[in-house]
């Protein structure tokens, strides 16, 4: 049955006492790797009765990456460090000291032969998955704020084709890189999804939390929050925002009605029927948009912010990373 | 014209008060601007400063800044956040990774970490840390800089006595700053979204020989018409007009852009690290007491995004402070606090936040009279309680004076009634003492 947004349900929830920041779901399997907030990628085995999750330690920090590429998975940290496990032994077999700073994403490239993470040194690293050296260094996101605060590089995205990657800055800035190449591309921006307060709390909230390129790498989706008041909480409204990257130009921007916080992952249907965010504010929340993106198709909440979620390559399955809670969404019910 | 209708009611000076007025230009633009700030020259005023009491610089965290990412890290709990500690100057004490300067002056910081102020309210808090307690229905407490200001504040002063920055918008409401009982001599000259006072400079109109001409009238007149007269009126006005004067001579002391740039560099770009600057400026210029407001920690959504943000801002400005403090040879003449009014729940929420928290915080202090490299207190593991030596805001209170040179069981009088600076009972936490 094909995955439909307006037949959606929640099978299977599993409580956590740990904040779950990142997921990886294995091809036909009923494996998932989790990362988490005490250091380690968790198995879990969600078709299992009782989940008794396997945990893999080897970080020291929070764990907001962790994407199966080919023979392995490979997780990225807050300590800097991406470790490359075997699928099947699932024991470490590489770890670098990847960043000088918190690694916020890792993604695996559609034909699983490179790995890029993106880091809080502003800087994305694109890896070969199986010989685990650097392919190319992308440099194009200031270290710094325009304020002279700390910027961060929260979000990656290849394209389907694996020929480009997008990374996206708090500040709002995109940049597309060519990955024959490792150059830059195309560069656009999105203030939208930045709020800095030069008055009320001088500080700032918001950035670019989530990519994704459409099934025909003609549009690039954005996610985050729009302008916030009040910048003590998640209280702006979700925000989408659709670039024709190619003309380096923003065709459509859309902003929840009901839904507030965060876009923090994006995914296109694979037909370009629809594409779905996930994020929310101290509630999670599920968000389908059309694709080109004038409006939400449905706004649903979800028990806790949705850190991360993976999907099935049909996306007829959804399992949200979230806080204290992962919990699995079949599509097609 | 007779004598009641000159303005010092003298019939020798027959100038009437409108001329007088019109004369001196009342208003925003009394005295000359030029050539009192030497009258701060730096070797004399070091001398000056030791000579008349120890100078406070208030840091105040406005909004509550969470003790888990700065002086009291849990790293590897589950409340501990995303953060590292990172080992100190001092060996066994470990702060949060945020702060590496710090990290490396320990040496010469106090952290109290066990404080329980009982109160998580914006405004309460702030009264509460201002004030070392909550006012009585019918006695309102000066806060800190109200008692500074008349302990250490001269009457001949040519600065203010107390200063609070406080630029932001947000929580200037619940700040909490104010003289109670002592009166409106002592609360604080207030500068929010500008740095300098309004009305300090001179009109163009007035040229500076004039503007002088009219000072030297002015004091004149004032002179003649106080002689032989003992009224507090009298001498308050006199006074009143010395502090204008005193003021708008101070111009260049709100005026950073005259310090090197090494020294600048120091304290960084931001707003905050260029108040904090013109905060030593003051000090070193005499002013007893200036609370510089960063605000606004409050961040019960995204905790980490925020601390990730303003606390290597607050380190670098901590940090730069403490060595130009040094390098001036005002190590101990100056004490500086960074406090706010509660630290942050252990607890993350879902938003990624953490909430208001005083069962179980952090203050930092450095400089007056204060022993160094002391940590004072111990939470539990999880930063839930305070495990160790727990004190409240009346002690830290009482500290605060101790090491700013005052005694913490002076009483000042409300009429009659004997009022001590802190409650009866209150103790300073001597082991941070000197």
């Amino acid at each position: 049955m094909p995955a439909d947004p307006f037949k959606f349900k929640q099978t299977k929830e599993i409580s956590r006492k740990d904040i779950l920041l990142s997921v990886a779901c294995e091809p036909e399997s009923t494996r998932l790797f989790v990362g988490s907030s005490d250091s380690n990628v968790h198995v879990i085995d969600f078709a299992a009765e009782k989940a008794e999750p396997i945990a893999l330690d080897g970080h020291s920090g929070y764990v907001t990456g962790v994407a199966i590429s080919g023979a392995f998975i490979v997780s990225g940290a807050y300590d800097g460090k991406l470790i490359w496990r075997d699928r099947k032994t699932l024991k470490a077999d590489r770890t670098h000291k990847a960043h000088d700073k918190w690694i916020r994403a890792v993604e695996a490239s559609p034909d699983g032969k490179l790995i890029a993470s993106v880091a809080d040194d502003m800087i994305c690293r694109v890896w070969d998955v199986t010989s685990g050296k650097m392919k190319h260094e992308l440099r194009g996101h200031e270290l710094m704020t325009p304020s002279h605060f700390n910027s961060m590089l929260y979000a990656c995205a290849f394209s389907t084709d694996g020929s480009y990657l997008a990374t996206g800055d708090k500040v709002g800035h995109i940049v597309v890189w060519d990955m024959s190449s490792g150059k830059s591309v195309k560069t656009m921006e999105s203030p939208g999804m930045y709020t800095w307060d030069p008055r009320a709390r001088i500080h700032s909230i918001g950035g670019i939390r989530s990519l994704a390129f459409s099934p025909d790498n003609s549009v690039l989706a954005v996610g985050g929050m729009g302008k916030v008041g009040n910048i003590d909480h998640l209280e702006g409204k979700a925000r989408l925002e659709l670039f024709d990257w190619r003309a380096e130009k923003s065709v459509q921007v859309v902003e929840c009605d009901k839904t507030k916080g965060l876009i923090t992952r994006l995914a296109f249907h694979p037909k370009n029927d629809w594409l779905v965010g996930a994020g929310g504010d101290s509630k999670g929340a599920l968000v389908f948009f059309d694709t080109a993106g004038k409006k939400t198709l449905r706004e649903e909440s979800v028990a806790a912010h949705v850190h991360k979620f993976a999907a099935t390559d049909s996306m007829d399955r959804l399992y949200l990373a979230s806080h204290n809670k992962l919990s699995i969404w079949e599509l097609s019910a | 014209m007779s004598a009641k209708n000159t303005f010092c009611g003298s019939i020798e000076h027959g100038i009437t008060r409108r001329a007088f007025l019109s004369r001196v230009g009342v208003g925003s633009a009394l005295l000359g601007t030029s050539g009192a700030v030497h009258t701060f020259a730096e070797e004399g005023l070091t001398q000056a400063l030791k000579a008349s009491g120890k100078r406070v610089i208030l840091l105040w965290l406005a909004g509550g800044a969470s003790q888990i990412e700065t002086w009291d890290p849990k790293p590897g709990r589950p409340t501990g956040g995303p953060f590292a500690a990172i080992p100190t100057s001092v060996p066994g004490v470990h702060i949060c990774e945020l702060m590496p300067e710090m990290a490396k002056r320990m040496k010469d910081l106090t952290i109290i970490r066990s404080l329980n102020s009982r109160n998580a309210d914006h405004g309460g808090g702030a009264v509460l840390m201002m004030r070392g307690r909550q006012d009585e229905p019918t006695v309102k407490y000066p806060d800190l800089g109200a008692i500074l200001a008349k302990e250490h504040g001269r009457a001949d002063s040519k600065v203010p006595d107390y200063i609070s920055l406080y630029t932001a918008a947000e929580g200037r409401d619940f700040s909490r700053v104010s003289s109670g009982f002592l009166g409106a001599r002592f609360n604080p000259m207030k500068l929010g979204e500008s740095m300098t006072p309004p009305n300090m400079k001179r009109l163009d109109s007035i040229s500076d020989v004039d503007h002088h001409s009219r000072a030297e009238l002015q004091e004149m007149l004032n002179r003649q018409f106080i002689g032989g007269r003992e009224l507090s009126s009298t001498k308050s006005h006199a006074n009143a007009y010395a502090r204008v004067h005193g003021l708008m001579s101070s111009e260049q002391l709100f005026d950073i852009s005259k310090e090197p740039e090494h020294v600048k560099k120091m304290y960084g770009p931001t707003l905050f690290g260029q108040q904090t600057l013109m905060a030593r400026r003051m000090v070193e210029a005499g002013v007893p007491f200036v609370r510089v407001a960063r605000a606004w920690w409050d961040s019960h959504g995204q905790n980490f995004e925020t601390h990730q943000e303003m606390v290597p801002e607050l380190d670098r400005v901590m940090a730069g402070l403490m060595d130009d403090l040094k390098q001036r040879g005002m190590q101990d003449d100056v004490l500086v606090i960074a406090m706010g009014e509660f630290g942050r729940t252990p607890t993350i929420n879902s938003s990624l936040g953490r909430d208001h928290f005083g069962s179980a915080w952090s203050v930092a202090m450095f400089g007056g009279k204060l022993k160094r490299g002391v940590v004072y207190g111990k939470t539990d593991k999880d930063g839930k309680e305070v495990a160790e030596n727990q004190v409240g805001a009346g002690n830290v209170f009482a500290t605060i004076l101790e090491a700013a040179g005052i005694r913490h069981d002076k009483e000042y009088h409300v009429g009659a009634r004997p009022i001590p600076l802190v409650n009866p009972g209150i103790k300073p936490i001597k082991d941070v003492l000197a």
